[in-house]
């Protein structure tokens, strides 16, 4: 015997508000779990590129370190180098002036150039020509200055002229005409 | 008044409850914070990776002077870095001496970093321009090289006899030889 002219339906554990509602509770799960999920590989990555960068940033330290020393070696070497050769341009005027000083009546048979003085071996004529025209402007370059004759042979005299110059003096010398110039320029 | 409420829906009700609040929670307590550290950790990044041009700037700076440098001080570097061959020197400033003779090389104390030696010179010139020539060569030479007091100049005949000290000066490893 019936008691309805239509079929039962179908009763399910998941009625369609009971669908609606997990599919839309899954949908915001999924895209929560999919922040997350990018948010965490980002700070893998983060916390990789920041080794990188540490790394990197170490290496050009190192780098610059380097290359400082390397700028500072080649600076020295610069300063040395102009300085041997300022010298040796130096004393080659100086070894040029010695010889223009001397006169063409003085014969000169040794010379020796020390640090801080010159020693003359020659033979002049006379003592006067040797007093006016080597003497005299020796006496000017240099703070204490020694001479001796001998007769040579042909009449002439031998002699030896020992000039030094007192580093004290220069010193001294030198810092008077720094001074001099300060007040110059303050002038 | 009586309201009824099936219990589905009370059942639906606590679900949907249920999930709101772990939604809730989760975002709260584990997505805003998350993000809030991957926001600080993008900056983070962002001012290091600016600081790590700034290196690299400097880097290519400083690389641009040393480079400079070297070119500018090409002679020098490779004057410095040549170890000191007597023959060598011989045979090079030799067309200023009519004899030319080289001896004892004794090592000096270093000065500053640099290997200084001192090599006796005796020589014979025919005037005092070969001397200055002799001078002028041994700046543009192939080692750094100072010529020292004593300085002896004595006549021999129609030569002049020349004897002085020379003082080399290179790096720590190169050698004299």
């Amino acid at each position: 015997m019936k008691y309805s002219y239509i079929k039962p339906r179908k009763k399910s554990v998941f009625s369609s508000e009971l669908q609606l509602l997990f599919s839309f509770f899954s949908i915001t799960i999924f895209m929560l779990m999919l922040t997350y999920t990018f948010l965490v590989f980002k700070d893998y990555r983060f916390s990789q590129n920041t080794q990188e960068i540490i790394e990197k940033r170490a290496d050009l330290e190192a780098g610059i370190t380097k290359m400082k020393a390397q700028i500072t070696f080649i600076e020295k070497e610069a300063l040395l180098y102009e300085r041997i050769n300022t010298k040796n341009t130096v004393l080659k005027d100086s070894i040029a002036n010695l010889f223009d000083l001397v006169p063409q009546r003085i014969t000169l048979s040794e010379a020796s150039l020390l640090e801080n003085g010159l020693i003359l071996y020659g033979i002049t004529p006379n003592k006067d020509i040797y007093n006016f025209m080597l003497q005299a402007p020796l006496r000017s370059i240099f703070h204490r200055t020694y001479s001796s004759f001998y007769p040579a042979a042909n009449g002439w005299l031998t002699f030896v002229s020992t000039n030094y110059i007192d580093e004290d003096e220069l010193a001294l010398t030198s810092s008077k005409s720094e001074m001099k110039e300060e007040l110059d320029n303050e002038n | 008044m009586k309201i009824s409420i099936s219990r589905q829906s009370i059942y639906l009700l606590s679900l949907s409850i249920f999930l709101l609040i772990f939604v809730l929670i989760f975002s709260f307590s584990v997505l805003i914070p998350k993000g809030k550290e991957y926001r600080e950790q993008r900056n983070l990044l962002n001012k290091d990776r600016m600081e790590v041009r700034r290196y690299e700037d400097f880097s290519i700076s400083t690389l641009d002077k040393l480079k400079e440098l070297q070119s500018e001080n090409a002679h020098s570097i490779t004057a410095f870095d040549n170890s000191f061959n007597s023959e060598r020197f011989e045979k090079q400033h030799s067309l200023h001496f009519t004899t030319l003779k080289l001896s004892k090389k004794k090592p000096l104390e270093n000065e500053d970093e640099f290997a200084v030696y001192e090599v006796n010179t005796t020589s014979s010139i025919n005037s005092p321009q070969s001397f200055y020539a002799f001078l002028d060569s041994i700046n543009k030479g192939d080692w750094v090289i100072g010529i020292n007091f004593p300085i002896n100049f004595k006549r021999d005949h129609e030569l002049i006899t020349s004897s002085f000290t020379m003082r080399v000066y290179s790096t720590q490893k190169a050698s004299v030889k």
